[in-house]
């Protein structure tokens, strides 16, 4: 009769066990994000409309994927994050984004002041979000 | 027969013509104190690499070969190093704020990776500046850990 209590107490610790697994990693998934820079709903709702569809993961637009990838972005460490914002920022000053010979076939896709305006809050980091 | 010799005169007169352009190579300096080499967030391994490979353009210390003084090559090394130094100078380091300095890195990181840096042009000239996969990949790894060590300097919630 003892042995057979055996089976059941060593699956509980087994389970216990296997309960007590999944949880750290949830807790560095959380700490990661963390440090990321969360985008503000009005900034987020410019790039999704004038960024985003050369600058995402699956961009068959190469270069741009390279030089920025805001789905990247958002899971980026904080390091990463300040160095890509600070070109982000550089970009807007020049006016160099979107490219003029993008805009030439996509003439919506132009910034406007304003929206260079939020866009820039939120990069230099003087937006809270 | 008597074209090309024409030909080859001109081209040598032309040659010694154009040694009367005007040029002027970026001024080298010896004492930098605000150099990167020496500011303590460099090892000397990595330091080394980063002479031998990026100082000609990237720092005040340039090496000038002797073809840098005999016109067309001259125009191209000087237009190369002022536009060098321009977009990065290493012996202007601490003089940069922690934000350039970290746009800074990651530019190293991925210049290096995809080898656009040290330029084509430079290396077939200078066999001794080409990194090696393992040497591209330290000064990666260096460049990616330095940025985390800034970063935690900067004074902000990003």
């Amino acid at each position: 009769m003892k042995k057979l209590m055996i089976l059941p107490v060593a699956a509980l610790i087994g389970l216990l066990f296997l309960q007590a697994n999944p949880k750290p990693e949830a807790e560095t998934f959380v700490t990661l994000h963390a440090e990321a820079p969360d985008l503000p709903s009005d900034v987020k709702a410019i790039v999704q409309q004038k960024c985003y569809g050369c600058h995402n993961a699956d961009s068959k637009n190469e270069k741009g994927k390279a030089k920025l990838d805001w789905d990247a972005l958002e899971a980026a460490k904080k390091s990463k994050a300040i160095a890509t914002m600070g070109k982000i920022t550089e970009a807007l000053e020049e006016g160099s984004m979107p490219p003029s010979r993008f805009l030439e076939s996509n003439p919506d896709k132009k910034l406007t002041a304003a929206e260079v305006e939020t866009l820039m809050e939120w990069s230099t980091g003087k937006k809270k979000k | 027969m008597k074209a090309w010799k024409y030909l080859l005169g001109g081209g040598a007169i032309l040659l010694l013509v154009i040694q009367l352009v005007p040029n002027e190579l970026p001024e080298v300096i010896d004492e930098n104190p605000n150099d990167l080499i020496g500011s303590g967030i460099v090892s000397d391994e990595v330091a080394s690499m980063l002479q031998k490979s990026c100082y000609d353009c990237h720092s005040n210390t340039t090496r000038y070969p002797w073809y840098s003084y005999v016109a067309p090559a001259s125009w191209l090394v000087a237009k190369d190093i002022r536009e060098g130094r321009e977009e990065v100078n290493f012996s202007d380091w601490t003089t940069y704020e922690m934000t350039d300095q970290l746009m800074i890195l990651d530019d190293i990181y991925s210049e290096v990776e995809e080898e656009h840096m040290p330029l084509p042009i430079y290396t077939i000239l200078h066999s001794e500046a080409k990194l090696t996969p393992e040497q591209r990949q330290k000064i990666m790894e260096w460049a990616e850990t330095t940025m985390d060590i800034i970063a935690e300097e900067v004074d902000s919630d990003f």
